[in-house]
């Protein structure tokens, strides 16, 4: 078990971890899932209210601009966007298939959750919270990792190895809780030289790779870029989180901005 | 010290492990206002004790135990540790709302227009109120009806909110409007057991926040946006 803490800067290396979902024609039909399409939809972006114009204070003098927000939120983005996703698939030298899948249906129960959670190293929560906060969350989304033995194709072995979740006001806003991954699942597998273009193809592993830590930074950011692909195809046009010092580098590399223009995140702290 | 967990964590992990001297003021607060609010609502229907009180089982559990409690105890929302009473609020010609019903979404617009924010759409901010369940607060002027005041939170419920929309009408800031609804959203969320609070703050109202209890960047926790160009960049550079 390497000491690898997860929160170490990201360097580009990571990047070349995960692959999205795309595929750009249907290739390796035995595939039994809905494998998407990406599409550049080359709509023009029109101008819209932005973050901060939102966020300025409602209640300080001098905040006389006229902003107005569009009707609706143009997407850069594909049109549709499947519920299941395979991320990874690999096959076992003793044929067994094994397959790293993404989902937003978020049928996960608090039970796998809290396991999950005692895996990771956080301290016990309630059960019934658990089911509550994920009853009540926006978008639940997991990763499964699912094994199949070769020749037992209806006993596939499903196993939560990865979750976060977002809660939101399903109009404006969602907010990041939870990112979640297995610290076993990022000892293992591993390279990954994958484009958009390529269909999940089976694992390469070689001396010359050290992905130890990057595994799990890899399924990490595969599973909070495609929690934020999902937010975004339902419009919700800000994603915002709240980042531990060790990670906020991680989740730049996926596109956050921490203090946009100096915009603090706060927490209610008592004092008396 | 045990191995860092490997998983990439979120701030949200702060609230489960809230630092020591966090949890503790926590406690404090909740035994120092929350709980002794709830006695009192307690008590106005009955002793707790004996045993058979019309609510709980037969052996009473501790005030701890919030389960133990109606999820919204009466007097809660109406204690007299604000800063500004709703009585006070009254008498000025203020009523205080502690759910979206009754609010027009027109003349939030309104407000939300005149203090600089983007009007929203009519129906994606009903949606959005439709959702907030209990955790909006606005004040209502008597004469009218309108909003003058208003803040909302989202969250799971049990464990997190954050913080939307806060807004006081230009032509009555200043007057303690936006620390009342502040103070009873707060208020809401705790009752409800909700430990971790946080919004994102202009600089020029971080000190407001900081009289209300906030804290910025709590043990180090940042505040992250999504940008949606870089979200693009980072994926096309695979």
């Amino acid at each position: 078990m390497h000491d690898d803490d997860g929160g170490d800067a990201c360097s580009a290396d990571s990047h070349r971890g995960m692959l999205g979902a795309g595929a750009s024609s249907g290739r390796s039909p035995s595939l039994p899932y809905a494998v998407e399409h990406t599409k550049r939809s080359g709509k023009v972006l029109p101008l819209r209210a932005s973050f901060w114009d939102s966020i300025k204070s409602g209640f300080l003098n001098n905040n006389t601009t006229q902003v107005v927000e569009p009707a609706s939120n143009f997407i850069e983005e594909e049109d549709t966007l499947a519920q299941e996703i395979i991320l990874l698939e690999s096959t076992q030298s003793d044929g067994t298939l094994e397959q790293i899948m993404f989902s937003s249906a978020g049928d996960v129960d608090a039970y796998d959750v809290q396991a999950l959670c005692d895996k990771v190293g956080w301290p016990r929560r309630p059960l019934t919270k658990i089911a509550a906060s994920l009853k009540n969350s926006y978008l639940v989304a997991t990763l499964h990792s699912i094994c199949r033995a070769p020749g037992l194709e209806e006993n596939d072995e499903k196993k939560l190895i990865g979750m976060a979740r977002a809660t939101s006001d399903h109009a404006f806003n969602a907010t990041i809780w939870d990112v979640l991954v297995d610290p076993s699942y990022q000892a293992r597998f591993i390279c990954l030289n994958l484009s958009d273009e390529e269909l999940v193809s089976p694992l390469l592993t070689g001396p010359g790779y050290d992905f130890l830590g990057d595994m799990g930074r890899g399924l990490g950011k595969a599973l909070v870029e495609q929690l934020i692909r999902t937010l975004l195809q339902r419009d919700i046009g800000n994603i915002t989180l709240f980042a531990d010092n060790k990670v906020v580098d991680f989740y730049k590399n996926l596109g956050f901005e921490a203090d946009p223009e100096g915009i603090k995140g706060m927490f209610w702290y008592p004092r008396y | 010290m045990p191995a860092a967990p490997m998983a990439i964590q979120t701030a949200e992990v702060r609230a489960p492990i809230l630092t020591l001297h966090r949890t503790k003021a926590i406690k404090e607060f909740d035994k120092k206002h929350i709980l002794r609010r709830v006695t009192s609502a307690m008590q106005s229907h009955g002793p707790l004790l004996p045993l058979r009180s019309p609510w709980s089982s037969p052996i009473p559990l501790p005030l701890r135990h919030r389960t133990s409690f109606p999820t919204k105890p009466l007097c809660l929302a109406a204690s007299s540790s604000f800063t500004v009473s709703d009585g006070e609020l009254e008498s000025r010609g203020f009523r205080v709302r502690r759910n979206p019903g009754g609010l027009d979404v027109a003349a939030l617009n309104e407000v939300f227009a005149r203090v600089g924010f983007p009007r929203r759409d009519p129906e994606r901010l009903r949606r959005a109120l439709g959702h907030a369940g209990e955790a909006v607060v606005w004040i209502e002027e008597l004469a009218g009806g309108k909003p003058v005041a208003f803040a909302r939170a989202t969250g799971d419920g049990v464990f997190n909110a954050v913080v939307w929309d806060v807004v006081v009408d230009p032509s009555l800031q200043g007057t303690g409007l936006g620390k009342a609804v502040m103070e009873r959203l707060v208020a809401d969320l705790r009752a409800t057991g909700v430990s971790n609070i946080a919004l994102y703050a202009e600089p020029r109202v971080v000190g407001f926040y900081r009289l209300l209890g906030f804290a910025a960047d709590p043990d180090g926790v940042r505040g992250m946006v999504l940008s949606r160009k870089n979200f693009q960049k980072q994926r096309k550079t695979r």
